[in-house]
């Protein structure tokens, strides 16, 4: 039961991220293969009407991060105070510009959003993959399952560690990069003309900055958590995790060589899922490992409501997700199709 | 002064206090104005008139610029239960968790898919499609609205739950806990005031046009749905909804009713204060006007029941601010009792035919549009007062609730960046909707076909 709600809280994180990662990712290349007014205007067009739907997914998770997981909601969100004040900030200048952008057309005006636009989506993927390298490194739990902490300590990864260190910024670099290279497989596939063409060559360029990238942070994972591979080998979702990224790499590769744009978007979103996925599936049952002493960390069945209050979640569950997939059979059918610079750019965005 | 500052649970209290009265100002429009979207959608697919249309075009654009500031106010709020009153969620989360994720998941994923197919479907949709889109969006802020007003419930009187071994709680049965009987009754309350909101801004911007003598046709038809839609509203809010509401709160938390009405000494023929201003050093109310007897009848249905004073309690129970309860509530009856005279004297103008004719009353119309908002804030302030110093009522105390990880610079450094962000927030949402003002609804029906082509 406890273990079925960790990969159902994991599962909604790692929807969020690949659904919103995509606009993280087309925010951050924005001003870089977007060049003309127009052209901004295309580029927010292409994410423009479905953000608030992406962002649902983040207050899911949180709701029911509370409801399954209360003692590790209260204990991760306090210690990380300041971070995640920041991420919010940065989410709502990040829907502000999105929204405000387009009301008034004036060149200085969207020029200041736009730029507000490409910073705020530049800060969350870094701070969400820094978020990321924090829960897979560990924090400093105490005996009492409490932590705090500052931006960044000696930048070493045990002890008294900060949000920021080698490891965790060498995520918030991979985060960084391959949201923007999902980003521009995103564009490639959802916008024509000029914009379209750049991002092709972006998707490219950035998917291959990503290969040397993972590679080194797959390394420094070693490194840092030598106890994991050890007992991720015995956990199916695992293994089912590794399939999953060989299988959307093998998608992605063929689908951005043959220039088929929708197989190459499949393949990256399930490449981001696969990802996320076995590293929630390696660290399980640990939620927050704790770089004090191990006997400090929160596991998913120390930090978990009560059985009857799991049931209860599983009931209406289910059955929130149906509607949910429903209702993204109705925006993908309603907003299909490529977003061009004539028809689409003197709107609301 | 040091006190203040040495008190974390204080700035953790004002912190959320802020940003909750900040963010529910945006919500509180979009649940009144969605009905009226509705209803001229409605009205449009019956009777074929595009001015329907052109209002609803209109006003999706009022909509979508409160929703927008809704979503992104609003997931600060989801995120401060576990940030800043960890404690809270450690204890009670799994109980009001499953309210927040259900609005989540059941509510704001409905509004936001359709809340786009809304503001700019209605070609690609058809009238009927977009009239559902209406309809969901509307749908959606309902269920948002009861779901959270469940968890709150919850706080107020709680039901439904189990004390656990490891001392927290739990669901026991989750009929209960969704059927809070408080929940009802809240529920209809605030859907109700959110609807009062509603009705006075499309009713003032009604008022703003016929004074300006643009827009005339819609001008009218604002002013007519504003001021009926308001009068029924308003009517409703204070009858039966309100009146339930306080004799709720006078049969399940007596201290709190005495504290709102600034009653020391308890006895029987309670009277209700039209004027006065509590003085707890002195434990009596200043320069009272009183009708005798009006509290028992209202709060228990005889004019000699016995109503409980403060002092009937030990002073650890009495809310931890008496003054600025008993402020918010009497002003909240006054406004709710100034907008049923002046719906009501619209309302009686508009049959006579005189309402857009009728100069001053255009100009209170225009200018009353706030008072909503104050008397929607000043409700909320009296329910989350009133329940001080309890945060889950009976169960868990406030001073226990907040994140004692979390220092007090930064509880302090956080609102005070709340601060900024919102004052800029505020300012360009009251730009943009006064752009959209005044560009008015189009005349000729212009909706922008080439925000259809990505549909």
């Amino acid at each position: 039961m406890i273990a079925t709600w960790y990969a159902v809280v994991s599962f909604m994180l790692i929807i969020y991220i690949v659904l919103d990662g995509r606009n993280f990712g087309a925010g951050m290349l924005h001003w870089f293969v977007a060049q003309t007014p127009e052209e901004r205007r295309q580029v927010i067009a292409a994410i423009g009407p479905l953000w608030s739907w992406h962002e649902v997914w983040l207050v899911g998770f949180g709701g029911t991060l509370v409801a399954i997981f209360p003692r590790l909601m209260a204990s991760a969100f306090a210690g990380y105070y300041l971070a995640l004040f920041l991420i919010l900030w940065c989410l709502i200048l990040r829907g502000v510009s999105i929204e405000v952008g387009g009301h008034i057309n004036d060149r200085l005006w969207q020029t200041y959003w736009d730029f507000n636009f490409v910073l705020s989506n530049f800060l969350l993927a870094i701070l969400f993959g820094a978020a990321a390298g924090n829960v897979a490194r560990g924090v400093p739990v105490d005996a009492q399952g409490n932590f705090s902490m500052a931006f960044f300590t000696d930048f070493n990864v045990r002890g008294y560690v900060g949000l920021l260190d080698w490891y965790t910024v060498s995520i918030a670099v991979l985060a960084a990069v391959m949201l923007a290279a999902h980003g521009a497989t995103y564009l490639t596939l959802k916008t024509e003309g000029p914009v379209h063409d750049r991002c092709e060559i972006w998707a490219k360029y950035l998917w291959i900055a990503v290969v040397p990238l993972l590679a080194v942070v797959l390394i420094e994972s070693r490194i840092v958590r030598p106890d994991l591979p050890g007992r991720a080998l015995f956990n199916p979702f695992w293994w089912i995790g590794l399939v999953v990224v060989a299988a959307s790499a093998f998608t992605l590769l063929t689908g951005l060589t043959s220039g088929r744009e929708l197989r190459a978007f499949v393949g990256s979103n399930f490449l981001i899922v696969g990802l996320l996925a076995t590293g929630a599936a390696a660290i399980f049952p640990v939620m927050l490992h704790s770089t004090l002493a191990p006997e400090n960390s929160l596991t998913a069945y120390g930090v978990a409501s009560s059985p009857s209050t799991l049931l209860c979640a599983s009931f209406w569950w289910p059955i929130a997700f149906a509607l949910a997939v429903f209702y993204f059979i109705f925006i993908s059918r309603r907003y299909a199709g490529k977003v061009s610079v004539q028809r689409d750019t003197q709107g609301f965005y | 002064m040091n006190s203040i500052f040495n008190d974390p649970g204080f700035w953790h209290r004002l912190q959320f206090g802020f940003t909750i009265v900040y963010h529910y100002l945006f919500p509180q429009l979009t649940m009144g104005l969605a009905w009226f979207l509705v209803y001229w959608k409605w009205r449009a697919l019956r009777t074929g008139d595009d001015k329907y249309n052109q209002a609803v075009r209109f006003w999706a654009k009022i909509f979508g610029l409160n929703f927008a500031v809704g979503v992104v106010t609003g997931i600060p709020m989801e995120f401060q239960f576990g940030t800043n009153w960890a404690d809270f969620s450690k204890y009670a989360g799994g109980v009001i968790g499953q309210t927040l994720a259900m609005e989540g998941m059941f509510a704001f994923f409905l509004e936001s898919a359709f809340v786009g197919a809304l503001i700019w479907g209605e070609k690609r949709l058809g009238p009927r499609g977009h009239f559902a889109a209406a309809i969901a969006v509307a749908l959606g802020s309902q269920i948002s609205g009861y779901f959270i007003l469940v968890t709150n419930s919850f706080m107020q009187h709680p039901v439904g739950y189990q004390i656990e071994a490891n001392g927290s709680l739990g669901i026991a049965s989750m009929s209960a806990y969704l059927l809070n009987p408080w929940a009802f009754v809240q529920f209809a309350h605030n859907q109700l005031a959110a609807i009062v909101t509603g009705s006075f801004v499309v009713a003032a911007i009604g008022a703003f046009y016929a004074l300006r003598g643009l827009h005339p046709i819609q001008a009218k038809l604002y002013l007519r749905a504003g001021t009926f839609v308001g009068l029924i509203a308003s009517f409703l809010v204070a009858f039966p909804t309100g009146d339930q509401q306080a004799k709720m709160v006078g049969n399940h938390q007596p201290v709190t009713l005495a504290a709102m009405e600034g009653k020391f000494e308890g006895g029987p023929m309670a009277p209700v204060a039209l004027i006065g201003q509590p003085n707890v050093a002195t434990q009596r109310l200043d320069n009272p006007i009183e009708v005798p007897g009006a509290l028992s009848f209202l709060a228990y249905g005889h004019f000699g029941s016995f109503v409980h004073g403060l002092n009937d309690f030990p002073k650890d129970a009495w809310p931890d601010n008496i003054e600025l309860l008993y402020y918010s509530f009497h002003i909240m009856i006054t406004l709710g009792t100034l907008f049923i005279i002046l719906m009501g004297f619209a309302t009686l103008q508009n049959w006579r035919g005189r309402l857009e004719s009728s100069t001053l009353l255009l100009w209170v119309l225009m200018l009353a549009f706030p008072f909503p908002y104050i008397a929607n804030t000043l409700g909320w302030m009296t329910t989350e007062l009133g329940r001080q110093p309890w945060l889950i009522y009976g169960l868990f105390h406030t001073r226990d609730g907040y994140s004692k990880v979390v220092s007090n610079g930064d509880a302090i450094f956080t609102l005070i960046g709340f601060t900024g962000l919102y004052f800029v927030l505020g300012v360009l949402f009251l730009g943009l909707t006064w752009r959209e003002i005044a560009k008015g609804p189009d005349e000729e029906a212009v909706i922008t076909p080439h925000k259809e082509a990505i549909a």
